[in-house]
């Protein structure tokens, strides 16, 4: 067995300490709040402390670090079904008690047990969820294909339609403000295709002057992204990520719990 | 006049959605053949890309799904072309959870199969899905066998002659990523800031704005910004290439080329929209100051 | 006219059922609407049991215990997660949470400041011992992010410097938002166009035989 000293801290202060803090909790429901933000501590502060520590046990091959990052590529994989038990829940009870709308949850049920049930076959049979060695599928990559990326496709094209009328039905220009953001955004639709020649197509002696119309276009564009554009993202990205860096901070620290339930006087 | 523009703006919105419809499906049934413009992000990634030797490996992340594959998936694609027409061996990964590994599967059926010489586990390899994004990021840059220890279909890495001597994404000359939403930033944030492997990214066009904070800063290689990203790269590959160029002339599949005459169509009445719908506001507001 | 296979046909009728909601809402469109949703659901059911727990967790484990042993820990911690739904002892599922949110914050603090705000305010540092054209299109830049970055500041309230400041930054962010709003366009056209190009030349067209 191997009992490197980086995974033995590990398991103490990931499995023992929540064991010990699980059993003090039923005792005494106080510290059912406080151990977990301990643990938060050490899971926030592991992967910061690692960059500057370059010793073996914290972050070498077989350090804390790294075989805490292998565990919550695990954990994260639980973590992304969470949202499964909730929807199991709402729809059961939406079926039990034929509230409106229920033969819609039927639907919903069903699709998810037969392609998660097919996603577990494929997991139990070594069938996996892709093609099978003779190039067929299995039936899990045909709901896939024929249903599901047809189905996301489809639902997320319709924002073309709302999104085109949205525009043209409330895109004024009341103030200075919405002025320069429908300019903007004029010069960019129009200098991002070839407007201009298509417009031009029907006339020859205009397709010249529309390709060097174009062409200037489009340098406008790329100079309102590179320049305007870009100075705003950057602004915009600093001071987000200032934001999410004090939020880390807290969340670390234990300042911030509103993640595990808590409120503040929790 | 502005009586008749003022019904035709407060017409039910079902006749614009028809017109939306009609505006893009007229250049799939009639191809108008619109030329393409290159700029300077899409230029970049492409030279970057054709300085590359027989032999180097590159890191191709799937981190899109469905809903934006029309524009990532041409790019996917025309890279994919790209690294096996020069003999670049390609580490094929997806870290999107919601359809990225069947993408990944699909397109590199798809192009694999135009370059029979290409074998898989020596010129190429499809490490699948994995879940944790930043997680698996980490792990990446000391040790790839500690995030992915088998390949797609479960076969261990140590199998593969393109996975010998590969160890960490260090390795690797280049990492390409088309993306929708935040995976495609954490390439560029995460692993290029703390390993140093320089990203191409391939974003969707709603998320391209955002990323010329990062090609300012000099974090970036180069972006494909969305389908007329990919239309650019197509056609540098096109003018690079000539058997490419044929291909993408003659091919039936969908290219970013194609569906640019639909994007540039609908613009147009979007744009003549706009315009229309802000003079009738004018004419409304001087018509109250007059009253 | 040539076959179109069964996947085809059912994958056009899920498209058209979708798009059925432009003209109203109905009894097809919710159909679709609640299939798609449950079949992403089993779809990451499907990905994660195979392409991550599989080869992660369980895999290791039996292969090698002894050198994976410590795995056992992940694995219950991804099922206390599922301990909050049960409510006299979803407290306990505090600790997976805590856990798996914290790590990420900690992931998150240094991929923000090394990859995000460094980098970006280094770009601000410019050297003015040469003036050259590109220097004054530098200063435009600079000028824009400190201009949005003062914008931002609320936390307390703007004087006669900050708020023309501000102004500017608003200017900067409102010229942002309209090029945004031109790549968003471009960005959900494009979803259509691939929709349409599946229906029209991989459905429509073989099944009336004109490709």
């Amino acid at each position: 067995m191997n009992f490197d000293l980086g995974r033995v801290t590990l398991v103490a202060l990931f499995a023992i300490v929540p064991i010990v803090g699980i059993a003090l909790g039923m005792r005494a429901p106080a510290l059912r709040s406080k151990i977990p933000v301990l643990v938060a501590f050490f899971a926030g502060l592991i992967p910061i402390v690692s960059l500057y520590i370059p010793k073996d046990f914290m972050s070498g091959d077989s350090g804390m670090s790294p075989r805490l990052d292998q565990w919550l590529i695990i954990v994260a994989a639980f973590a992304l079904l969470l949202g499964i038990t909730n929807v199991l829940s709402v729809n059961n009870r939406k079926i039990n008690r034929r509230e409106p709308g229920w033969p819609y949850a039927v639907v919903l049920l069903t699709g998810l047990l037969v392609t998660g049930g097919l996603g577990i076959y494929g997991a139990i049979s070594k069938q996996g969820i892709g093609l099978l060695p003779d190039g067929s599928s299995t039936p899990f990559n045909w709901i896939t294909v024929y249903v599901f990326q047809s189905l996301q496709s489809t639902i997320f094209a319709l924002l073309a339609f709302f999104m085109a009328s949205a525009a043209v039905r409330a895109f004024r220009a009341r103030n200075t403000e919405a002025t320069i953001l429908l300019i903007a955004g004029g010069i960019v639709m129009a200098g991002r295709v070839p407007l201009l020649e298509f417009l031009a197509a029907p006339f020859p002696p205009l397709q010249p002057s529309a390709a060097a119309a174009s062409q200037g276009l489009g340098k406008a564009t790329e100079w309102i992204m590179n320049i305007p554009n870009g100075a705003a993202q950057s602004g915009i990205i600093i001071g987000a990520a200032l934001g999410g860096a004090s939020m880390a901070i807290r969340v670390i620290l234990g300042i911030e719990r509103g993640y595990l339930g808590l409120g503040k006087g929790d | 006049m502005p009586g008749l523009l003022h019904r035709f703006l407060a017409l039910d919105r079902r006749w614009i959605f028809l017109l939306v419809l009609l505006s893009v499906a007229g250049p799939i049934i009639f191809p108008v053949g619109l030329p393409v413009t290159v700029t300077e992000s899409t230029q970049k990634s492409f030279d970057y890309i054709e300085a590359l030797k027989p032999g180097d490996i590159v890191w191709l992340s799937f981190d899109y799904g469905p809903s934006s594959a029309p524009e990532n998936d041409p790019m996917a694609e025309a890279f994919l072309r790209q690294c096996l027409l020069k003999k670049v061996r390609v580490v094929v990964t997806a870290l999107y959870p919601l359809g990225g590994l069947g993408l990944a599967n699909q397109c590199l059926a798809r192009i694999t199969a135009e370059y029979p010489d290409a074998k898989y586990g020596v010129d190429y390899i499809n490490l699948g899905y994995k879940d944790g994004a930043t997680a698996v990021m980490r792990r990446l840059g000391d040790d790839i066998s500690a995030a992915f220890p088998t390949d797609v279909s479960g076969r261990p890495l140590s199998e593969f002659p393109i996975m010998r001597g590969l160890k960490s994404i260090r390795d690797v000359k280049l990492v390409f990523t088309a993306a929708t939403g935040l995976i495609g930033e954490y390439w560029i944030t995460q692993v290029h800031s703390q390993i140093g492997t320089p990203v191409i990214i391939g974003p969707t066009a709603v998320s391209a704005p955002k990323y010329y904070a990062f090609i300012n800063s000099g974090q970036l290689v180069g972006m494909l910004g969305g389908m007329k990203g990919a239309a650019e790269y197509e056609l540098l590959l096109s003018r690079g290439h000539p058997e490419l160029a044929s291909l993408y002339r003659s091919t039936k599949g969908f290219t970013a080329t194609k569906g640019m005459d639909g994007q540039t169509v609908l613009h147009g009445f979007i744009l003549l929209f706009i315009v229309l719908g802000n003079i009738a506001f004018f004419q409304e507001r001087a018509k109250k100051a007059r009253a | 006219m040539h076959f179109v296979g069964f996947g085809t046909w059912l994958a056009a009728l899920l498209t058209l059922f979708a798009f059925s909601f432009l003209y109203k809402d109905n009894p097809f469109f919710r159909f679709a609407e609640s299939l798609f949703a449950g079949v992403s659901l089993g779809y990451y059911v499907g990905i994660t049991l195979n392409q991550t727990l599989l080869p992660n967790l369980v895999d290791p484990m039996v292969q090698d215990f002894g050198h994976n042993w410590d795995l056992v820990v992940p694995g219950l911690l991804g099922l206390m997660l599922y301990v909050r739904a049960v409510p006299k002892i979803g407290w306990v599922s505090r600790y997976a949470l805590a856990i798996f949110v914290a790590y990420y914050i900690g992931v998150d603090f240094t991929r923000r400041i090394q990859g995000e705000v460094l980098p970006q305010i280094a770009r601000t540092m410019l050297p003015l011992s040469s003036l050259q054209a590109t220097t004054l299109v530098s200063l435009i830049f600079i000028v824009g992010v400190y201009s949005v970055l003062v914008y931002f500041f609320f936390s307390k309230e703007q004087n006669a410097v900050t708020k023309p400041l501000a102004r500017l930054g608003i200017w900067f962010l409102m010229i942002s938002f309209g090029a945004a709003f031109g790549f968003t366009v471009m960005g959900r056209v494009a979803l259509l166009i691939g929709r349409l190009n599946f229906l029209i030349l991989n459905w429509i067209y073989p099944t009336i035989g004109l490709q």
